[in-house]
């Protein structure tokens, strides 16, 4: 144990006496929280729908803004501009005398869009840049059958109101969600995944190439003298860890508590990944820290399989493979969170990190499979953390060409 | 104290590389690992530091099992390595710490070996800023620095320039005297003749001379003359010694001034005397031969060392 806690602070000390991490951190932390101010300095109001005031408080609903100017030409003869302006907010319509000048205003970006009309069911859309949520064809298209109700109601001397009121009844609905909101956790659920995997593969790549550096500069030779190979592994993969949530714990910490301080100036326009609770935290950084050592371990093994830092990705080819497909089909799974296959993968140490986690976060799960998934987890961390430092033991003093997992597997075998 | 290594057999996958090597050594003397590449010295340090298990055999410190972990040993791989991009004092205490020193204690001692070595100048420094030379004595300080009783060094002198080696030799002779237990493997013979009072000669994985050296040479040297003549050349020697004394001597080497024989069973010194007297050779020079280690190793593994 007092081997392992001088490997583990002279691990640690590769972190946090290393400038580059340092300032990366803080750097990153910095900007995120800055990033998280902007309302609060910026009239961002067009996407958060909030007017700041110069104090930075939040003032309330948008005020008027610049308008968006739409051209239309009539040639059916149903436009009713004052319709149009009820349904486009914030927004001036002007009739074009011909087509030439509907495409000209808007090649020269005078207006957003224009809308030629050919038929009381029928028209043509002129967009310069055609943008992803581009929502006015839309728009329009609900205006064109309104326009074409009232035209009809008028010639067959109904009242529109009348019947309006018998095919849109109001319909009241409020949603009392017993269990978990899918929809609302979805997105922060999402990103938290990736952060996962990002943090196995990037500082499960850090302790691979820490082992073959020291097996290439030949340091291993004198450690493992010098102390147990558990002792080695287990204080790389573990100061690693550390390193690594201080790293996300402080990005993370800034961004979710500058999101907290600015929430109203943000008018909760970020909530789907941001505002995330406390229980769903809680679970990711249990199940996280567990799925980061779990493959941390198997990181420390593959790199002690090779003897270059470039044979590297060749090694830990295959671990990546499996990391990949479990990243990828946690989050193909999230739609449909209480199935069974993401059941039985939540219980797998492999991607238990990542598919328990998001039931938690959005699906059903009963407390003692939350208990039994990570006890398998924590029991196949220990377990990797032994065969590792196996591994890592008998990898370290053969050079040359790279070893393959299945051969080391087998020589341990022979062996024991 | 006395380390015993006892019928140590190896084996990598289906070829077995050790046969069965035994040798001992005691503190306040050096034992001399010498052998050919591949012989497998290294391998049977790497067995003697427990980063190898042996198949069979044993090695007892006085009687007992000998566990590495339990004792101080300094440890100089052939394979040198440290951190590179580390900083010289940073690591040495580290290695200390692992070793059982406290962080107080390995700092001093980190501190009075790089002094010794005349490297403390370079003690914040970052490892790989050093030349080479320096590297190496301060892979010795780190050896060094947990005060060991049992010092293993393989091939302690590779690489280093004339001064460099020098103060590594005083350090390795201090450490003899101060009742250090020393094995060393080497290839260079005469570093090995300056410290070692034992010798052990492994040849194909076993080891085919062992014991004092003084004994080893008094043994060798024993049936061995030195022969020159001021009337024949020394190939005109060699010549005649084929043809007219072959059934007496042999020839064994061949220095730049005399021929080396060995004396056949039938023959001792003053009766070949008495021949070369009767015989028309000129004496210049006869006597015992002194044999070196050189001589003795190459005799016994077959080519130059």
């Amino acid at each position: 144990m007092k081997k392992f806690l001088i490997v583990l602070r002279y691990e640690l000390r590769e972190y946090f006496t290393n400038k580059i991490f340092m300032m990366l951190t803080i750097l990153l932390a910095v900007l995120g929280a800055a990033l998280l101010f902007l309302p609060r300095f910026v009239d961002m109001s067009d996407f958060t729908g909030v007017q700041v005031a110069g104090n930075g408080e939040a003032e309330g609903s948008e005020t008027e803004g610049e308008q968006t100017v739409f051209l239309y030409l009539d040639k059916a003869g149903v436009v009713r501009p004052e319709i149009l302006a009820q349904m486009f907010p914030k927004s001036e319509w002007r009739a074009a005398a011909d087509e030439a000048e509907v495409r000209a205003a808007v090649e020269t970006q005078e207006a957003e869009a224009g809308f030629v009309v050919t038929g009381a069911a029928e028209y043509e859309y002129y967009v310069f840049n055609k943008a992803m949520r581009d929502r006015n064809t839309s728009v329009f298209d609900q205006a064109m059958k309104q326009f074409y109700r009232m035209d009809y109601c008028e010639n067959s001397g109904w009242d529109l109101e009348e019947v309006a009121a018998m095919y849109d009844v109001p319909v009241t609905v409020t949603e009392m969600v017993l269990n978990k909101d899918t929809e609302s956790n979805y997105w922060y659920c999402y990103a938290l995944i990736i952060i996962v995997f990002m943090l196995i593969v990037y500082y499960g790549q850090m302790i691979a190439v820490s082992v073959t550096n020291e097996k290439s500069n030949r340091a291993i030779e004198v450690l493992v003298t010098s102390t147990s190979p558990n002792s080695l592994l287990f204080g790389k993969v573990i100061a690693g860890a550390i390193g690594g949530i201080f790293q996300m714990g402080v990005l993370l910490g800034a961004v979710l508590l500058s999101y907290q301080f600015n929430r109203e100036q943000w008018g909760g326009q970020l909530d789907m990944f941001l505002h995330v609770p406390g229980e769903v935290l809680i679970a990711f950084a249990f199940f996280g820290l567990g799925g980061y050592l779990f493959y941390g371990f198997l990181y420390g093994a593959m790199g002690a399989l090779v003897s270059k830092t470039e044979d590297i990705s060749k090694s830990v080819s295959g671990l990546m493979v499996v990391i990949m497909a479990v990243y990828f089909f946690s989050l193909f799974q999230l739609m449909n969170v209480d199935g069974e296959i993401i059941k039985i993968l939540s219980f797998l140490p492999v991607s238990s990190y990542s598919t328990m986690f998001a039931r938690i976060a959005m699906g059903t799960v009963a407390p003692w499979e939350v208990v039994v998934s990570f006890l398998i987890l924590v029991l196949s961390i220990i377990g990797t953390g032994i065969l590792g430092a196996k591994i890592y033991r008998m990898g370290t003093l053969r050079y040359g060409n790279p070893i393959k997992i299945t051969s080391a597997l087998k020589d341990l075998k022979k062996s024991e | 104290m006395k380390l015993e290594v006892k019928d140590i057999r190896k084996t990598f996958g289906e070829k077995e590389v050790l046969h069965g090597i035994s040798f001992a050594v005691e503190s306040g003397k050096a034992l001399g690992l010498l052998g050919r590449n591949g012989a497998g010295k290294t391998t049977t340090i790497r067995i003697l530091m427990d980063v190898f298990r042996a198949n069979s055999g044993e090695i007892l410190l006085d009687g007992k099992k000998f566990a590495p972990s339990k004792h101080q040993i300094g440890y100089l791989p052939e394979e040198r390595g440290l951190y590179p991009k580390r900083t010289v004092l940073d690591q040495m205490v580290y290695l200390a710490c692992l070793r059982g020193m406290k962080a107080k204690e390995a700092k001093e001692s980190a501190g009075k070996w790089l002094k010794r070595l005349e490297v403390d100048e370079y003690a914040v420094r970052k490892l790989e800023t050093l030349s080479k030379g320096n590297q190496q004595k301060v892979q010795l300080a780190a050896t060094l620095v947990c005060n060991p009783e049992i010092v293993i060094l393989d091939e302690p002198f590779s690489g280093l320039d004339p001064v460099n080696s020098q103060i590594l030799k005083d350090v390795v002779s201090e450490l003899i005297q101060d009742s250090r237990l020393v094995i060393f493997s080497s290839h260079q013979m005469s570093y090995v003749e300056e410290f070692c009072d034992h010798i052990a000669v492994i040849d194909h994985g076993q080891v085919v001379m062992a014991g004092e050296l003084k004994e080893i040479k008094k043994d060798y040297g024993r049936n061995r003359l030195m022969l020159a003549a001021e009337n024949y050349t020394l190939d005109q020697l060699a010549e005649k010694t084929e043809r007219e004394w072959d059934a007496y001597v042999s020839i064994s080497g061949r220095k730049k001034e005399f021929l080396i024989l060995e004396l056949k069973e039938n023959m001792d010194r003053n009766r070949f005397m008495e021949l070369m007297v009767r015989s028309d050779v000129e004496v210049e020079r006869f006597g015992r031969y002194e044999p070196s280690l050189n001589d003795i190793f190459v005799s016994k593994v077959g080519d130059e060392a």
